[in-house]
Order: C-alpha cells, then structure tokens, then sequence
C-alpha cells in the first residue's frame, strides 16, 4: 500500500481544534508534509 | 519561514506543519514564526509512525545535535521549553495529487533537516515520482535468494549470521505502522523475546498489557517500556501461565475491551521433573494447557477486534520432536527438560494450526514462529553450555523478536493463519522422519486442550 493511502484517511486536529483528513490536503496540490520534532 | 511558504507555494504546494505537542503551543508557533499554512497537531505520533519517522534516544542524543544546535543559536534561534515527545524526530514529505510521494526525508539525528531545495526541486511537474512498494534496495533482491541458501545450514541460519542475511531483504515499510488502535496482550514479557515484542509494540502505538509472573520484575519492564517509548498506555498484570486457575483470572480482567491480538511468549525449561497446579508436567502446562484456555477465554474479546492475530513463540528445536500423545506428562519416561521443551514447542506449532482453523469463520488468525538462536536470560540459565559455546553468534533479543512483531504489526503479515514463520517467512514443519502427526493424534490434543478449559468455559444459558 501506498504511503500516501496509508496517511490519508488519519484525521488529526489543527491549531483551531478543526479536524483535518491529511488525504484532503493533497487532493488539488501538492502538498510539502514538515514534521517538527516539538513545538517550542 | 515566510520566505520558505512564498516558494513552495509559487512551486505549487501548500505548507503543511505537524507537530507533536498541545494546540496552544501550535498557537504560539504559529504566531512566533508568522505561519500561515496548516498546522496540525498529533500528540498520539500516528502521523509520525505511518510516515515512518524515527525515535529514540541514541538518536537524538547524537554528537551532531550539538553541532546543528550551535549553528541554529548562531542564525539566533533559541529554544523554549520543549512540548510534545522530545525523542520523537521528524521528516518531510512531498506528496502531489493523486497520491505520488515525491520526495521523502527521515532525521535521523535531531537537527537533520530535510534541504529545502531538494524539496522545493520536488514540486517540479514532470518529475518521476519516488518508487514505492517494491521491498527495497538491490540489496534485497541478492539478500532473499542467499537467505534461502542457507536455510538447511542450522548453525548459520539459526544464528546471528542467517538473521543479518536475511534482514536484507527485508522490506524496510512493513514495519511502518500506527497501532495506536490496537490492544496487545504479550506473556512472559519482562525479558528476552516477550520484552522486545512488548517495547515495538508500544512504540509502534499500541496499548499493551505484559503478563508476567513476577509482579515486581512485570511493573519494571513495564516503566522501562513506557519511560523509552513514550507510550504510557503499557501495564502489568501477574499470570503465571501454568496455572489455569490463574489463567482464568486474568482473563476476566482483560476481556472488557476488545484484544487486537495475543502473543505467547512465556516459557520454561526446568531441569526436573516439575507438577503444574493442575497436575500436569509444568512445560506443557505453560506452554500448551495455559495459552488455550487464555486463548479461549478471550475468544470473545479477539473477534470483536477487527482482525485480530494470535501468535505463538515456538521453537526451532520443535524440529527434532513430533507431537507426544503417549506420555505428554512423563510419567512413564525419566524426565529430559530439553526434549519436554522440544515436544511442547512441537504441541504449539500444531495447536496454532488448529486455532487458526477453529477461528476460520472469524476475523481472527493464528500463526507460530520460531526466534532462531537468540540470546535471552532463559537460554542462558537453562541451557548454560550452548549458551558459553554460541554466545558470539546468537541473535539479539530483539532480533529473536523481529517474526512475531511482523506478524503482530505488518500489513504484509495480515490473512496469513494456520503458518509457521522463520525471519519474516511461511517455513516448513517437519524436517525428520517419523515427527508429522496423525489427524487422531492432532484430534487428541485439541480434545485435552478443551478438558482441561472445560471447567473455566461458562456456556451462556439460552
């Protein structure tokens, strides 16, 4: 399976509490995935 | 950060920043470095796992993380307090629509950025996407062959050596999975095997539960698992496997909640002669008797799991012994610790095919797996010489417990039953003449199994 497919369905909340399907974030454009190691 | 957005975005991507601390302090983040792309948080690691991201003390300990820390200080970033895992590292990726992962960056040292040109380089229409799936490196496609060359050469394929082989053709991605869903339960997990199954399980997310016969030895690997891994949801509950009173005691503590899956790890190899407290000869009552009344008991709480996986930690000596349905409990024999071990490994091997055709109907699966030569504190006070003499060539534990956390974990792994796995594959379970049992034979232990379950089954009145 695809890493893409395998991340696309995990919903995880942004800075607003709104819940955010990662699949919905490359569906029109590219996107640039950064993962920070922590916040601060 | 505003400079990196501006060419990302007129390269025709969208920033996307994940982190793992609290919301608030994504705000502050946010704010400090005036972000206006999406910024998600995961505090569970999910995303991180699935991406394959690393962790780990050595890791971020690493010499280099003084270097890069001095260079940040000296373009003036300072570091605040620190939120979210702090052994957690990150990564990058760039994925286009359609799903092509077009550029992929692991640290593997805190400090180790992805290059943003190499990044930005991906958002390039018409570039060749990553290739993904095909289980690795040229390596691989040599190591896999080479493997099974060596599979009828004991020493070597059972030892350090034959695991080295063989872990290079494995695919690097099977491994890469969120268990964060899911609920392990791991026997004798306080050393060797069953710790090393127990620290994977959690770090790939899961929630695990160490069953172990000693309490203060149980609470200490299961500090030791969640102080290393992060995940606190590891606990210990005391079961000495070969009592089925105790046996049945904790199943009812443990079947509330749905179980994603059972590994079958504790194990014994006494010197004498030993009577169980059902009166059975103590390796088969750990190894036999116990593991089916607890798989049994859980029943109901396997096949309410989505696709839940039972796993026993057989044994290559079971190579040498065929089933015994004579005198299982020695009473006509003088008594051999190694060869009793050999036969209840056997027994196992034979009574995860016959799990896996009872839960044939169900989600649920059953396999077996030998660790090869591993070297585990009951290798070394239970079989002192072959210890002192293979020392330098037997696996590590972890090593010895790589096959059950691929069955327990990969993809690659799920709808295999009924099999018996060595590094990673389906093996063959019979060597020698004279060791493959009858159907009467494999229907007599099934048959003792359930007697000896019979008294702690509740049937529910209609």
């Amino acid at each position: 399976m695809r890493l893409s497919s395998r991340l696309a369905d995990l919903v995880l909340s942004d800075d607003r509490g709104e819940d955010v399907r990662l699949g919905d974030l490359w569906r029109e454009r590219a996107a640039v995935l950064v993962f920070v190691r922590h916040f601060g | 950060m505003g400079d990196a957005q501006d060419e990302i975005e007129a390269a025709g991507g969208d920033l996307v920043v994940i982190g793992n601390g609290a919301a608030h302090f994504a705000k502050a983040f946010r704010e400090d470095l005036d972000f206006r792309g999406t910024l998600l948080v995961d505090p569970e690691l999910r995303a991180y796992r699935v991406a394959g991201l690393r962790r780990g003390r050595v890791e971020v300990l690493s010499p280099r993380l003084g270097w890069n820390a001095l260079r940040a200080l000296g373009k003036g970033h300072r570091q605040g307090a620190i939120e979210g895992d702090p052994w957690q590292l990150g990564g990058a990726l760039v994925i286009r629509p359609g799903g092509d992962l077009a550029f992929r960056h692991v640290s593997t040292v805190a400090g180790d950025h992805a290059d943003p040109e190499e990044l930005i380089a991906a958002l390039e229409p018409g570039l060749v996407p990553l290739p993904e799936g095909e289980g690795g490196s040229a390596l691989a496609s040599v190591a896999r062959p080479l493997g099974r060359l060596v599979d009828p050469l004991v020493p070597l394929s059972f030892s350090r050596p034959g695991y080295a082989i063989r872990a290079a053709g494995f695919d690097p991605d099977d491994l890469v999975v969120d268990l964060g869903e899911q609920r392990w339960l791991v026997t004798g997990a306080n050393s060797g095997i069953g710790f090393e199954t127990a620290l994977a399980l959690a770090d790939l997310g899961a929630e695990v539960e160490l069953l172990c016969r000693n309490p203060e030895r149980g609470a200490e690997a299961a500090e030791r698992i969640a102080d290393s891994t992060g995940n606190r949801r590891v606990r210990a509950h005391v079961l000495d496997v070969s009592s089925l009173a105790d046996v049945a005691q904790v199943a009812e503590q443990l079947i509330d909640r749905p179980v994603d899956g059972i590994v079958h790890n504790a194990g014994v190899l006494p010197d004498d002669l030993i009577e169980s407290a059902d009166g059975l000869e103590l390796t088969w009552a750990t190894h036999v008797a116990g593991p089916h009344l607890l798989t049994r008991l859980l029943r109901p709480a396997l096949e309410a799991a989505p696709a839940a996986r039972v796993i026993f930690v057989s044994s290559g000596g079971m190579y040498t012994r065929g089933l015994e349905t004579r005198d299982p409990d020695w009473q006509r024999r003088r008594y051999d610790g190694v060869l009793a071990y050999a036969e209840t490994k056997r027994a196992q091997v034979v009574l995860a095919e016959l799990w896996a055709e009872a839960f044939a109907e169900t989600g649920v699966t059953c396999n077996s797996m030998h660790p090869g030569w591993a070297e585990t504190p009951s290798v070394e006070s239970s079989l002192p010489r072959f210890h002192r003499v293979t020392k330098p060539f037997l696996r590590t534990p972890a090593e010895g417990a790589d096959t059950v956390v691929w069955l327990a974990a990969s993809p690659a792994a799920a709808g295999e039953t009924g099999r018996f796995f060595f590094d990673r594959r389906a093996v063959g379970t019979h060597w020698l003449l004279g060791t493959r049992e009858s159907a009467s034979e494999r229907a007599w232990l099934w048959e003792r199994c359930e007697k000896l379950a019979a008294p702690f089954v509740v049937v529910p009145s209609d």
